[in-house]
């Protein structure tokens, strides 16, 4: 059996997956821990987390692939892949007829057109401003005094959502203030949110050819009043796991499985590494 | 660490355009401190600057000015002073460069910058042009002639437009007589179309050379460096000799199978001006992945000699009228901009594009949403969009830059090993 990793620093939280192959590949354990000011820290921890709830010895690991904006500062990876890369390689090892990814994470939201063996045909991202991200949300949620888990399900129950205007992030408190000032329902404010949102994930992935099966990955599939006000301006459904979250480091799994093969280096991985060591 | 390769042309000819372009501030730090040579202040697309040589008026290229106050981070200073005057937020950043260097009495090299003899605003393609150059005239009190182009909307120019050009520059001779006292000689006109004519013609197989594979020389990258003399020197022998050096250089790295990288592993043609607050980084970029550019559309800013247009000394102000009207990139339609990145990816033998969205330069940058669309859709060639600034430092983000690219070329790298493997 031959086990490999993908560690995936995101700007909020960091995943760890561990996968093997023995005939099929297989999940063997994820790991999820706040990315916090340290980075390096923070990929350790998730490595050694998902490596504990395996069962397995660190130097098991044949192979680690680092992804998402933290991936250089990962200290033990063998190579680094961008987590657009591994979203869509990830969304294919879950779905493989997957075709288009829409990834939305705390800080960029993406539209990847992939190929039928999980490459990257070509991709969109929003501009570098966090407009139409989880980071909007995350906010919405903020002023509103609403937790984040809440806001999706929250947003379900809008009868008449409002209307959004700004997609920035810094304006839509005055939008939601002004709203409140109103008196308009919570429920129906968050509707209006999601669906701005929405809105602009979809002219983001208008660039890039929406081919049927759309997965959605990335933090923000969890929220469920975001899916809807997706699929409803999308007009389909997608497809979404459970590991939605867990995509770009499922993908950088994939990768360093398959890099396993061409590459006759082992792990770099050194006991000093492990955490607790200064870094 | 990111794996970062640190990639540039080396040989003589970067020397020696340090050379030139010090040469050119020196005479320009020299008529500000004694009033000559005369000067005159124009923009880079479509130049007349061969009407100026017949004169020995020396040109300034605000433009010029700006890039190297870019690449040497000093960009943001002036632009802050131009907008605490009131120059807004998406205003060209060239401009607001510009302004600021003028209120603060800032220049690239720390010498002087002459009060302009005359400020010509030669208007081709970016209206932005006409603002900024009044505004000059007005920092500077010099006289303003405002050379009015008419947009190229079909294939080829009209009669009409030609000698609507043409007018206009004879009219410039009659005001350069007066500001020089000098009388026009019509023979160091033609004499200085001829030069033009001549180096034009060695960039032009300079560029040619990049369809060779590997590439001698970076067209993006290095090109940029070529393109001081080109616009400076162009109508002069020092001007001749240069590209004459350069020629030379580059075929003999050819002959050696010399190129930007021992193994080139992409080629690509880039569309827009670089950040040049971030030049080095962003070239590292490219060379991280062994990345060649062999074709860009800003290199033909001021002119698109590869394609075969030349200046005629055997009809120089139609041909001077005529380079401005038709024969740069900026004066010219979207779909010929389309038609021209259509060709490079065909003769050049590109792998990809990258297109740079320059958030402040309306004219470079609008339309390239469906630039990209007809890349992808009807070229079908991979291409990537990535957004900054060729000014304002303000407006890149390295890490996400970073990332489309690498993102790009990891795409790139496993269609080209799957094409392989078929
Ligand atoms: S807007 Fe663009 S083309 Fe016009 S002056 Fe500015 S940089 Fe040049």
């Amino acid at each position: 059996m031959r086990i490999a990793a993908g560690v995936d620093v995101g700007s909020t939280q960091t995943k760890a997956v561990v996968m093997a192959e023995n005939g099929g590949r297989e999940i063997l354990a994820r790991a999820l821990v706040d990315t916090g000011a340290n980075v390096r820290k923070a990929a350790e921890n998730a490595f050694l987390a998902a490596c504990h709830s395996a069962g397995i010895a660190t130097p098991e690991v044949g192979f680690v692939v680092g992804t998402g904006y933290g991936r250089y500062n990962i200290s033990f990876g063998n190579t680094q892949m961008t987590e657009i890369s591994c979203h869509a390689r990830g969304a294919h090892f879950v779905y493989p007829s997957t075709r288009t990814v829409i990834d939305m994470g705390g800080q960029d939201s993406k539209a990847i057109s992939v190929g039928g063996d999980g490459q990257v045909m070509d991709f969109v991202m929003n501009d570098k401003c966090a407009a139409g991200t989880g980071r909007f949300l995350a906010n919405a949620a903020d002023v509103m005094g609403i937790g984040l888990d809440e806001i999706g399900p929250l947003s379900l129950r809008a009868s008449r959502p409002v209307r959004i205007t700004t997609v920035c992030t810094v304006f839509v408190e005055s939008d939601i203030l002004s709203y409140l000032a109103q008196g308009k329902k919570a429920e129906d404010i968050l509707g209006g949110v999601h669906l701005a949102i929405a809105k602009r994930t979809l002219s983001l992935a208008r660039r890039v050819p929406i081919e049927p099966q759309i997965t959605m990955t990335g933090g923000v599939a969890r929220n469920s009043g975001m899916v809807r006000a997706l699929e409803e301006v999308l007009g389909t459904t997608m497809q979404i796991s459970p590991d939605a979250h867990f995509m770009g480091a499922i993908g950088a799994a994939v990768f360093a499985l398959e890099k396993m093969d061409q590459s006759f280096e082992s792990s770099t991985w050194r006991p000093e590494h492990a955490a607790g060591s200064g870094h | 660490m990111a794996d970062v390769r640190h990639t540039e042309y080396r040989g003589n000819i970067h020397q020696l355009q340090k050379e030139l372009m010090q040469k050119w501030y020196e005479r320009l730090n020299q008529a500000a401190e004694t009033g000559t040579p005369h000067t005159a202040s124009l923009m880079i697309s479509g130049n007349c600057v061969e009407l100026l040589e017949a004169f020995g008026v020396v040109p300034i290229y605000p433009e010029v000015n700006a890039l190297q106050l870019a690449i040497r981070h000093q960009s943001l200073d002036p632009i802050l002073a131009a907008e605490e005057i009131g120059y807004a937020a998406d205003n060209c950043a060239y401009v607001k460069a510009d302004i600021g260097c003028y209120l603060k009495g800032i220049t690239p090299t720390g010498g002087k910058l002459p009060k302009p003899s005359l400020v010509l605003c030669n208007f081709v393609g970016c209206n932005t042009y006409v603002k900024w150059f009044e505004h000059t005239a007005v920092l500077t009190g010099s006289r303003l002639y405002v050379l009015d182009v008419p947009f190229l909307r079909l294939d080829e120019p009209s009669r009409d437009d030609i000698d609507y050009v043409v007018r206009q520059l004879k009219e410039l001779v009659t005001i350069l007589e007066n500001i020089t006292g000098k009388k026009f000689d019509y023979d160091r006109f033609v004499q200085a179309v001829r030069c033009s004519a001549q180096v034009e013609e060695l960039w032009s197989q300079i560029k040619h050379l990049a369809r060779r594979s590997p590439s001698p020389f970076d067209a993006y990258f290095d090109a940029i460096t070529l393109m001081g003399p080109l616009y400076v020197y162009r109508a002069t022998p020092e001007g001749l000799n240069f590209f004459r050096a350069a020629l030379d250089e580059m075929q003999a790295k050819v002959a050696a199978g010399q190129g930007v990288f021992d193994q080139e592993k992409f080629r690509l043609v880039i569309e827009g001006p670089p950040p040049y607050p971030f030049f080095r980084t962003f070239r590292d970029m490219f060379a991280k992945w062994k990345a060649c550019t062999v074709a860009s559309t800003y290199s033909t800013v001021g002119g698109l000699w590869e394609f075969g247009a030349r200046h005629d000394p055997d009809h120089p102000f139609e041909s001077v009228a005529m380079h401005m009207l038709a024969q740069n990139v900026t004066n010219r339609n979207f779909l010929q901009r389309y038609e021209q990145i259509g060709r490079y990816v065909k003769d050049w033998n590109a792998d990809g594009l990258i297109i740079h969205f320059v958030k402040s330069c309306r004219l470079f940058s609008a339309g390239q949403g469906d630039m990209r669309d007809y890349a992808t859709r009807t070229l079908g060639i991979p291409t990537l969009y990535i957004e900054s600034d060729l000014e304002d430092p303000r407006y890149f983000a390295e890490a996400q830059t970073r990332n489309r690219i690498d993102a790009f070329f990891e795409a790139l790298e496993h269609s080209k090993m799957t094409a392989t493997a078929v």
